[in-house]
């Protein structure tokens, strides 16, 4: 599977109507849907039989479609969610690898009664307690349908940790870096956050959701996600390479094959080291820039023709 | 007890000859002779064939010689490397115990064929010439420098009793890590803590320094690397990796107890004594194990100026 653009997104409940319909306009990268906390317990019946519409509306903006289901009643969200078009079904408050597995053979079954090709629908998982935290390699590792992940950051890891969620420094380091090395150790996309200070906790906070995309993107993390509209644009720029970037990467990469050619594995460009690894960065980099380009042509193009029909 | 002062790792490509020169003039504890990423592929038959007579040549400047091998060109690199005056190999890129056990046993292998016998400190008379000895094994470093064996490290540690000592090599490259706003380079603190731990608990040493996003590639300035082999040092660290010759002096340095620290730890061991322990016992034994460090570093320094004075004593 190509590797995805995900800088933006919205989770959104997927039983509000005025939401889901117009989640197509936000120009996002991928779409969250949600069964699990924004649904109250008596719509959560209701919210299964709406996953069709939702991605049809979401289709129209050429958005990557997800849904989170409820960690307590997989075998009831999981046929709901598998349809076509369903990219990746997310697991909240991951605990275990058995949770992962049953979830791995429930969507083998959908994808098998709903024609879908074997293997097309992802997992998703949120490590959003101390039991999943403790449990990262063991989650990461259980299901071929998992090519991401992250450590437990967020309410639900402060209200399990007993401390508070917005404070002046990172109380989630050792999660951070244990959901980190373990995506390095089995070769997954990493796809947490650093370190911002915030203590305001507003989730349509623009400049500082810019900031942080832009702290993510210069430590080469690639993804975000959001709960606000306000996020959506600055995600989508923060996490794009820039195209000062990109020709700093193509001059790196020159210089290291030019020194390639000579025998020589090191050296020196406008006081940077240069080496396989810088040329390896350099041309993950570029790359980047070319999916990021695509996805927006995709996006535009989507989005304009869904405006054409909608003015008709 | 401190066993070997290793404050200075300073990596050469072994085709370097001037590189070398200049390692045997820096003053580094250890000298690594690089076949691995310094050495480009086209060179690499050219650096084997020159590790044998560097060796003694930088063990009569009064260093200890590793050889960093390349990973997928082991039997190759330690034929051309296990040679009289060798202390160990380090391994960069290792990832399964099956890596480690296959050089554990061609070093004893190669150590047997030819007696090879790991030297005694800088300095010391060799006593004994043992080869199959485990006093006297050519030791393992562990490069830890990708997720996978951060993440199995301690399998990996235990794969040979030849692994005494470890770090994460050129982590901050091979895993990409980068700046953060804080200046901390992504990751790293959470590493660095990891293998400390690690290597506490499984009784080696690590090697490392508090490196940050100015020192990214262990090239970092003078100053940086002082800086970085002081927090190294604080943080549990017993020694740190270079790639250039003028970071040696910052590291040795960095990684020595000052005059200052030492004159305090000898006050607080003397007032425990003479107030029947009423200061923290930890914080004496603290005291008393920065005071031995101070001192093997001083006597690390001694037999380094031994070892000059009877190469020169020799050549005249």
């Amino acid at each position: 599977m190509a590797k995805r653009v995900r800088r933006s997104s919205l989770t959104m409940p997927i039983n509000t109507k005025r939401f889901v319909e117009r989640s197509w306009t936000r120009n996002c990268d991928y779409l969250n849907f949600d069964f699990e906390d924004s649904v109250p317990q008596s719509q959560k019946a209701y919210a299964r039989t709406l996953v069709a519409y939702a991605i049809e509306q979401g289709l129209q903006g050429s958005a990557e479609i997800n849904l989170r289901i409820n960690c307590s009643y997989p075998e009831a969200d999981v046929p709901a969610a598998a349809l076509p078009g369903m990219t990746q079904i997310n697991f909240p408050k991951a605990e275990t690898a058995q949770q992962i597995r049953n979830m791995d053979r429930l969507i083998t079954e959908a994808e098998r009664l709903q024609g879908i090709r074997p293997g097309t629908i992802r997992i998703g998982t949120a490590i959003e307690t101390t039991l999943g935290v403790a449990n990262s390699y063991e989650i990461a590792s259980a299901s071929p349908r998992i090519d991401a992940f992250a450590g437990g950051t967020g309410y639900d890891m402060s209200l399990d940790m007993g401390v508070e969620m917005f404070v002046g420094f990172d109380q989630f380091v050792y999660n951070r870096g244990e959901g980190a090395l373990v995506a390095k150790a089995l070769g997954l996309d990493y796809v947490g956050s650093v370190y911002m200070p915030d203590t305001t906790g507003n989730v349509g906070d623009t400049e500082l959701t810019r900031q942080r995309a832009e702290a993510n993107r210069q430590v080469g993390l690639r993804s975000g996600s959001g709960l606000h509209p306000n996020t959506v644009e600055p995600q989508n720029i923060g996490l794009t390479s820039t195209p000062e970037e990109v020709e700093a990467a193509q001059r790196s990469l020159q210089c290291f094959q030019q020194l390639d050619e000579r025998g020589v594995v090191e050296g020196e460009l406008d006081g940077h080291i240069i080496d396989k690894y810088e040329a390896a960065r350099a041309t993950e980099l570029i790359e980047w820039a070319e999916l990021c380009a695509q996805k927006d042509a995709n996006k535009a193009k989507a989005q304009a023709q869904a405006r054409a029909l909608e003015a008709q | 007890m401190v066993d070997r002062i290793r404050r200075s790792w300073l990596i050469v490509a072994a085709n370097d000859s001037e590189g070398l020169t200049e390692a045997a003039q820096s003053g580094a504890d250890v000298v690594v002779l690089d076949l691995q990423d310094r050495v480009h592929d086209t060179k690499k038959h050219v650096a084997r064939e020159r590790i044998r007579d560097a060796i003694p040549q930088l063990c009569a400047r009064g260093a200890e010689v590793f050889v960093r091998s390349d990973i997928e060109l082991l039997y190759a690199d330690l034929h051309a490397s296990v040679w009289r005056g060798l202390s160990g190999v380090m391994l960069p890129g290792v990832t399964s115990m099956a890596q480690v056990q296959e050089a554990d046993s061609l070093l004893g292998a190669l150590q047997a064929e030819r007696g090879v016998v790991k030297p005694p400190p800088v300095g010391d008379v060799l006593e004994a010439d043992d080869p199959v000895s485990p006093q006297q094994a050519l030791e393992l470093h562990l490069c830890l420098d990708t997720g996978r064996s951060n993440w199995d490290a301690v399998e990996l540690i235990q794969a040979s009793s030849r692994v005494k000592s470890i770090s994460l090599g050129r982590a901050d490259l091979v895993m990409d890590l980068r700046e953060e706003p804080t200046g901390d380079l992504h990751l790293m603190p959470y590493l660095m803590q990891r293998l400390i731990i690690i290597a506490n608990a499984t009784g080696v040493q690590p090697i490392g320094a508090w490196w940050r996003a100015t020192s990214r590639g262990l090239v970092a300035n003078p100053e940086d690397t002082l800086e970085a082999a002081i927090s190294g040092r604080q943080a549990g660290f017993k020694g740190g990796l270079c790639m250039r010759a003028y970071q040696v002096a910052a590291l040795n340095r960095g990684f020595t107890p000052t005059d200052d620290e030492t004159a305090s730890a000898a006050s607080m061991i003397a007032q425990t004594a003479g107030n029947n322990g009423t200061i923290d016992a930890s914080r004496a034994a603290i005291a008393t194990n920065l005071i031995e460090w101070a001192t093997a570093c001083a006597a690390r320094e001694q037999g380094r100026a031994t070892m000059i004075a009877q190469t020169d004593n020799a050549s005249n």
